[in-house]
């Protein structure tokens, strides 16, 4: 057992329909996967699944060696995931920096009476606005997330997810919303918390960047598991290709 | 020296200040609803009187009330695990029927006659008084503590947002169950000082009716503002005492006053300062 | 017999739920409000109904006079009342409309006075023998007249084209205003039927009980509240099958369990335990 995750033949449905159809991979600790697909492809349901926000009908997944079944989205979160999610859900009654800081708090949040006993927030915080810099929203930190464009929303997403201190993060299509630069830097940024230790599973349509960064991709369609390995070689499967343009070819450019 | 008026007067204060923040804590601070807080007054209540009745010091009978509010709080707190807003509303609303329902038939628990007759604290008027209104400030700082507090802040994310709480590693339905522990608890203590206050306690005097006024008393003062909280609850509770021609219009008034704060200022008095607030500052 | 007779009971009891709840549930399944402020448009009608019937001396009359008053007054409170709180948490609505209807209840005492009012000479009052039961003229009204108002309502709902505008403006308002629905016009109907409905309901419970009185209003309301949550919220069907099931448990509730609780705390034991294991309602599906 040496996978730090593992999804084994894992089925959703919703109602009538099946959003994911026996999906298994499997990844080691330290890498940067790809999770790739056209829209509707299950990727965000495959997520969920791993989160526990959605309870598979069918399969099971595992983190690290641990059967997950049973455990709610807070315990998972807790035994080292975290999830950046593709629809951004900011507090906004808080400020970025307190977004940020909440999750950094994530020792002092685990019951409510340990959670009564302590009042200071300022290492958070400090953890906080170096994780707003290193994803590079330093500057809004104390704004109102109302407020604020896409981009900064995606990238705050990023930065909570990592104060969690996760050993695997879940990254549901971090770069939508930002412009060429701000995602090329937040890439690298991926690619370098990656190097330093950290497993990331990351889900993208600029495929550009998955190209570039992923050291190895699974590629969904129509809830099915069409392709895995390493990213040039998949791509070069006719039958991922077909997936991609029978889309109307749009999501390659994309 | 205060004459008996304003020692009563202040006594009823103290008693609604400490009902009013301790739903605060469960509406205001943890974002989860509820249309049934009275028969947690009422569960104090009895259970101070009772205990008291049957022997029990009196400061005993107040925390035992204390406790058992607490722990049937968490109990009807877990109904907030499987239902949200307005199923969690109608669902506490039944449990404030349902505590009624079950006094009322009761005669262990002195039925419609209610319970009188119990030995009292000891305290004179005075004394009285002033262990309300200690208990008073000391549910107000706790408040003001635990707003600051990590649970403060993680009450804050579940009142807005449970789904993204859970992402980021609280676990809900624990923090949700010490909210209505300990809200529902303080609503206990609150409901023994009643009923030593005014040494007979019925059915009626914990039904649907208080518990829209205390609500009222946190919506109007601003959900979730502990200062907005007290002055609503101090002005609401004694107003009617005051002036003797309101006691007939309480009701119209505490109507006419929840609907129009909704349609207003849904922020409440705190609601309503903090807007004149910003104008003032942005219009120097 | 005793059985027949609970059943019967609960059955009226029931109809008088489902008369109250429908108008309820059809607000909420288009603006996702507690209108709790329904019941005293309920106890509203009620009045209307005593005096113009002492007025008139025609019950019809009264019908029709409490149905359209009452009718046109729940547009008017939609329009001043909460079209401008829509878009605020759901908690505004609900609360705003608990202190609208103390206030009405309380209206009600001072210009009515506290004691109610009874008809000079009540209509309907002859006895009907049904399965060996006496049951008065109002009392069968009451239940047949609930139940196929509701069933009409239904029918209509199904088959006519208000019905499908109003079922597509519940379902996606934004989409029915894309296929030229009236939205807004959808709406105002809705108060409009629902409130008139409650209208007729008042009339009804005045005539069984000869007797309205402000608080008339508030026992059906916190039970319509549970039924309509029981049904699946905004689900017309579904409201009148709650309705009759709980007129009918608190009936046979009342002998069985009358050491424990009383009738109202029955009634939401029941909203309880089903919701504890069925959080969506009894007949609704899971979201
Ligand atoms: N809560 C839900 N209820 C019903 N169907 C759902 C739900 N969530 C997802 N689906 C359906 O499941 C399928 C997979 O959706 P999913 O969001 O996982 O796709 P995705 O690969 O993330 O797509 P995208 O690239 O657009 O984000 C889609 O057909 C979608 O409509
Ligand atoms: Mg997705």
């Amino acid at each position: 057992m040496t996978a730090l995750l593992e999804a084994r033949d894992v089925t959703v449905r919703f109602g009538g329909v099946t959003a994911i159809d026996g999906v298994s991979f499997a990844m080691e600790p330290g890498e940067l996967l790809g999770l790739i697909g056209p829209n509707g492809a299950g990727k965000t349901t495959m997520m969920r699944a791993i989160t526990g926000v959605v309870t598979p009908d069918q399969g099971t997944v595992v983190l690290a060696g641990r059967d997950l079944k049973g455990l709610g989205t807070a315990a998972r979160i807790r035994r080292g995931l975290g999830l950046s999610q593709q629809l951004v859900r900011p507090f906004r009654d808080m400020t970025v920096l307190d977004n940020v800081a909440l999750a950094a708090g994530h020792a002092k949040t685990a019951g409510p009476w340990g959670a009564l006993a302590r009042v200071d927030r300022s290492a958070e915080r400090d953890r906080a606005r170096d994780l707003l810099d290193r994803v590079g929203i330093a500057d809004v930190a104390d704004a109102w997330p109302g407020n604020l464009p896409l981009g900064f929303l995606k990238r705050l997403e990023v930065a909570r997810a990592l104060a969690l201190d996760p050993q695997l993060l879940l990254l549901d299509e971090p770069l939508a919303g930002l412009n060429q630069i701000e995602a090329g830097q937040l890439a690298d940024t991926i690619v370098d918390l990656n190097r330093q230790g950290l497993s990331i599973v990351l889900i993208e349509h600029n495929l550009g960047e998955v190209l570039r960064i992923c050291t190895r991709i699974v590629v969904l369609d129509n809830g099915r598991r069409i392709g895995m390995g390493e990213p040039r070689a998949v791509m070069a499967d006719p039958v991922v290709r077909a997936a991609y343009l029978g889309e109307g070819g749009g999501h390659a450019a994309a | 020296m205060l004459d008996a008026y304003h020692i009563s007067l202040l006594t009823v204060m103290g008693i609604s200040v400490t009902f009013a923040l301790s739903l605060n804590l469960i509406t205001g601070f943890c974002g989860q609803i509820s249309l049934g807080h009275a028969a947690f007054l009422g569960i104090g209540a009895y259970g101070a009187a009772l205990l008291s009745k049957a022997g029990l010091p009196v400061p005993l009978g107040l925390a035992a009330g204390a406790l058992l509010a607490g722990a049937i709080g968490a109990v009807v707190g877990l109904t907030s695990l499987r239902v949200r807003h307005d199923f969690l509303a109608i669902t506490t609303m039944g449990v404030g029927f349902l505590f009624l329902g079950i006094v009322r038939q009761q005669d262990a628990l002195g039925g419609e006659m209610g319970v009188s007759g119990f030995p009292g604290t000891g305290l004179d008027k005075e004394g009285f008084m002033v262990l309300v209104l200690a208990v008073a400030a000391a549910t107000a700082a706790f408040s003001l503590y635990l707003k600051k507090s990590w649970l403060g802040f993680a009450f804050d994310a579940v009142a807005e947002d449970e789904d993204t709480a859970r992402l980021l590693g609280v676990d809900v339905a624990r923090f949700k169950l010490a909210a209505f522990a300990m809200g529902c608890a303080i609503a206990g203590l609150a409901g023994g000082l009643y009923a030593h206050n005014v040494r007979f306690i019925d059915p009626d005097s914990f039904g649907f009716v208080e518990s829209i006024t205390v609500l009222s008393m946190v919506v109007i003062g601003g959900i979730g503002s502990v200062w907005g909280v007290i002055v609503a609850a101090a002005g609401l509770s004694v107003l009617p005492l005051w002036i003797q021609f309101i006691e007939d219009y309480k009701l119209l008034i505490y109507g006419g006053l929840l609907f129009a704060v909704m349609r207003f200022s849904p922020g409440g008095l705190a609601g309503a300062v903090a807007a004149v607030a910003r104008r003032g500052r942005t219009e120097p | 017999m005793l059985y027949v007779e609970l059943f019967l009971q609960g059955l009226i009891q029931g109809s008088i739920y489902a008369l109250v709840a429908v108008g309820l549930t059809l607000v909420y399944g288009l603006l996702r409000i507690l209108h709790i402020a329904h019941a005293g448009l309920f106890t509203l009608g009620g009045y209307i109904g005593v005096l113009v019937t002492d007025a008139t001396g025609s019950l019809a009359l009264a019908l029709l006079v409490a149905a359209v008053t009452v009718g046109l007054l729940g547009m008017a409170l939609y329009r001043v009342c909460y079209e401008p709180i829509l878009n605020k948490p759901p908690f505004v609505a609900l609360i705003a409309s608990i202190g609208l209807f103390i206030a009405m209840e309380e209206i009600y005492r001072i210009v009515f006075g506290p004691y109610g009012l009874s008809y000079q000479a009540p209509p309907l009052q002859d006895s009907v023998v049904l399965w060996g039961m006496h049951l008065t003229q109002a009392e069968l009204a009451v239940m047949g007249g609930g139940v196929v108002v509701i069933a009409v309502l239904a029918l209509l709902a199904e088959k006519t084209r208000a019905g499908t505008a109003w079922k597509a403006t519940v379902t996606d308002p934004q989409m029915a205003q894309s296929f030229g629905i009236d939205t807004v016009r959808v709406r105002y109907l809705n108060f409009f039927i629902g409130s008139a409905l409650a209208a007729c309901a008042g009339v009804m419970v005045a005539l069984m009980n000869n007797l309205v009185e402000p608080t008339m209003g508030s026992v059906p309301s916190y039970k319509a509240l549970a039924i309509i949550v029981l049904g699946g919220l905004g689900d017309v069907r579904g409201t009148l099958i709650a309705a009759l099931a709980l007129g009918v448990i608190e009936a046979f509730g009342t002998i069985y369990l009358g050491d424990l609780m009383d009738r109202d705390a029955i009634a939401f034991a029941f909203l309880i335990v089903v919701l504890m294991i069925r959080p969506q309602g009894l007949l609704g599906r899971k979201a």
